[in-house]
């Protein structure tokens, strides 16, 4: 079962396999072929004609030259290079110098799963796939949330990331513009909720301020106090869903709940590389001009969130990984390690679980 | 926990809020009362007690509606259960399994024998048995068709971990938690065999659905054919097979035995009930008890568990069958010689001495300390 670790890559497996991941948005994949790559593997993709989304290795069987430099002709693609013709399962379909396929000729293909807003790949073990429905973002094709955001590469490991996102008491540090005045005084508990394989957290703010930005575009005042609700949640090693709730009072005891919904596809390049695609959909102040004031917003704190969590891994990979002091609030991160912990050792064979001792792995290319 | 079924109305479930779903105003005031009933209580001088939790880890739990109770074999029923807007329900792997809240002090645990395929449905097999307390007999009189019940879960100590072969031995209703096993297996292309052993046939559940995978499963009723035939598949270690077994105490101390010589890590077992453990030659003893996350350094007594005096001290903990079977309150160890009485962790982890659980398991050092 899990071919696909010892053969692909003979080093230490850090990142689950077994999970969906988001590799490209929908648009981006069309008739032109486009190379990714996911779990150090390369990943090419197009679309057949009729439309159908088709993931294969980057690697032509015959040389190694990724299929992505070549082109697609009709359902199959073509390698720029060696002529070598594959169907969109894989399977090579033509050679340029003889009339017979040699035995065994083909390339790994991996299931897809299209949901209107990514593409998302399965890299591991292809028949399980089937057993893991992916997970749904609805509200990012649902014409009732206005949705911004951009994807990029982070120089951090997926693990930084999940780190980050588990707790987001740093955000009132990193940037106090976008951070709810709420999250620089002493925060109500935390309730941490635990799956086998999911992790949540939610905590409830008295009333108290919004940001200013925020307030301005719900035409409030800044200094009206409002009840928020934070939510975060782990749902698999590739997405976390958060939503912050704001309820403004509409009198009658009716409150009308104004939220922001944070999605974040994050898929492992390789150790200490991910990419990271963010959406903030909202519900309110649905017009265009709402759009290019948050967009700068979220762009510029995600940035920032980029640059530090860039920088952990620089110290990472310079001082290596060390024992680290937790507090009660890092329940749901730590959760998360033991989650993807447990998924590898699955994965990989392991007979006994270990504990991680401290957080991420060093870079590699 | 348990409301029979019989209104026509559906009964109002304390569905919790979701984070995909909208959360109105009467919601919001429930979630305040949550946060300001109970934490943060404040002495007579002011000053904030210290049992104040600002982490409260609990797992998810629902209020669950029996689609189908179905009779699959003399004295097992098979329970289908879903959310009452069929929402989906949290995603598991093989192995797992859920707790059925009968009421504040009957728990009982039942192993997922569905498919991960399906987030909109959990089902598991009850077998009823004469228990002290009578916990599978209420399961089978009140859980019926459109009877709600309070489900914890799901947690997974049972994981099948990937193998290019696998063998699987099942006696009675400890078929449940192999069945997705079997069905991952199956899919991921692994060699495996199942060895289903049970008092007579027709007290055997889910042999249909087993009846599909031809002559990988051997099916051994008592009366027709005797025991298992463990020496047989165990008698001879072999170095790329695991062994997963689940069934009565008797079935897993043989398994167990046969098993003694085989690599490390081989066996893969799930108890109903707890190991039985032999006597402590002494008393137990006092240690000191440090929870380092917290900051806090407690005193564990004889006659307290460790999982009671971090309670005590208002730090928040999972934990449900409290008698070290279900794995729930399973803590990262960061120092101490753990005395290990679990039924969970096989011997090689217990000597890794990098979890404990927490409800049973005691400290031989003076002082243990705990990652919490």
């Amino acid at each position: 079962m899990n071919q696909q670790a010892s053969s692909r890559s003979p080093r230490t497996q850090v990142h689950p396999h077994n999970c969906w991941y988001s590799v490209a948005t929908s648009q981006e994949v069309g008739r032109e072929p486009l190379g990714r790559r996911v779990l150090e593997t390369g990943v090419v993709l197009f679309r057949t004609t009729d439309g159908t989304a088709v993931a294969l290795e980057d690697r032509c069987a015959h040389r190694p030259y990724p299929l992505s430099l070549g082109r697609v002709d009709g359902d199959r693609i073509v390698s720029g290079y060696t002529g070598f013709v594959y169907d969109a399962r894989g399977y090579c379909v033509h050679v340029p110098t003889q009339s017979e396929i040699p035995v065994g000729a083909r390339v790994p293909a991996f299931p897809v799963h299209e949901d209107g807003h990514f593409v998302w790949v399965w890299p591991g073990e292809p028949a399980l796939a089937r057993l893991h429905p992916p997970t749904a973002t609805p509200w990012l094709n649902d014409p009732g949330w206005a949705t911004l955001g951009d994807e990029w590469e982070t120089e951090a490991d997926l693990l930084l990331l999940h780190e980050n996102f588990g707790d987001i008491t740093h955000v009132a540090v990193v940037d106090p513009y976008i951070a709810p005045p709420v999250l620089r005084s002493s925060p109500p508990p935390l309730e941490v909720e635990v799956t086998e394989t999911t992790v949540s957290f939610s905590r409830t703010y008295q009333p108290a301020p919004i940001p200013e930005w925020q307030a301005e575009l719900l035409g409030l005042s800044a200094d009206a106090e409002h009840v928020q609700h934070e939510q975060g949640a782990f749902v698999t090693p590739g997405l976390w869903v958060d939503r912050w709730d704001v309820y403004v009072d509409t009198g009658a005891n009716e409150s009308q709940i104004h939220t922001f919904r944070f999605t974040h596809a994050i898929t492992p390049i390789a150790p200490g590389r991910t990419r990271h695609a963010w959406r903030v959909s909202r519900n309110f102040a649905f017009g265009e001009q709402a759009g290019k004031v948050l967009l700068p917003i979220f762009t510029d704190y995600y940035k920032r969130v980029k640059q530090i969590l860039e920088t952990m891994q620089d110290v990472l990979d310079a001082d290596g990984p060390r024992m680290e002091i937790n507090v009660s609030a890092d329940a749901a991160a730590l959760q998360v390690r033991k989650i993807i912990r447990n998924m590898v050792a699955e994965e990989t064979g392991m007979a006994y679980r270990r504990a991680p001792r401290s957080a991420s792995s060093p870079r590699r290319r | 926990m348990i409301r029979p079924a019989q209104s026509s109305t559906s009964p109002p479930l304390r569905e919790k809020a979701r984070y995909l779903t909208g959360c109105r105003r009467k919601h919001l005031d429930a979630i305040v009362r949550i946060q300001t009933n109970g934490y943060g209580q404040r002495t007579r001088d002011g000053m904030r007690t210290m049992t104040i939790t600002q982490t409260i880890v609990r797992e998810h739990e629902a209020d669950l509606v029996v689609h189908e109770a179905r009779t699959v074999a003399d004295g097992v029923v098979a329970i289908t259960l879903g959310t009452s807007d069929g929402t989906e329900l949290p995603a598991w792997t093989p192995g797992a399994h859920i707790d059925f809240v009968l009421n504040d002090d009957l728990i009982r645990q039942y192993s997922l024998c569905s498919s991960p395929s399906r987030p909109d449905v959990w089902r598991v097999g009850v077998l009823r048995a004469p228990d002290s307390r009578g916990g599978s007999e209420r399961v089978h009189d009140l859980l019926t068709a459109g009877a709600i019940v309070r489900v914890r879960g799901p947690r997974n100590h049972f994981p099948l971990v990937a193998s290019p072969r696998y063998l699987f031995i099942a006696g009675g209703i400890g078929i449940t938690p192999l069945l997705p096993m079997i069905a991952e297996a199956n899919a991921a292309d692994a060699d495996w065999r199942l060895l289903y052993g049970g008092r007579e046939r027709n007290s055997m559940a889910f042999l249909e659905e087993l009846a599909e995978y031809g002559d990988r499963v051997v099916i051994v009723p008592q009366d027709e054919q005797g025991m298992l035939d463990l020496e047989s598949v165990l008698g001879r270690p072999r170095s790329d097979t695991l062994v997963y077994c689940c069934g009565p105490e008797g079935l897993l101390a043989a398994v167990e035995k046969f098993c003694e010589n085989w690599p490390p890590g081989s066996l893969h077992l799930e108890r109903f009930s707890a190991k039985p453990q032999e006597p402590s030659p002494e008393a137990d003893s006092a240690f000191e008890l440090v929870l380092q996350r917290s900051g806090l350094t407690l005193h564990v007594p004889p006659d307290k568990s460790v999982l009671t005096v971090i309670r005590e001290a208002g730090v928040s903990v999972l934990a449900s069958c409290l008698e070290g079977v279900c794995g729930t309150c399973e803590t990262e160890v960061v120092d101490g010689d753990v005395d290990h009485r679990d039924s969970i962790l096989d011997e090689e982890e217990q000597a890794s001495n990098e979890y404990m659980m927490v409800c049973v398991s005691r400290c031989r050092s003076p002082r243990l300390t705990l990652d919490l």
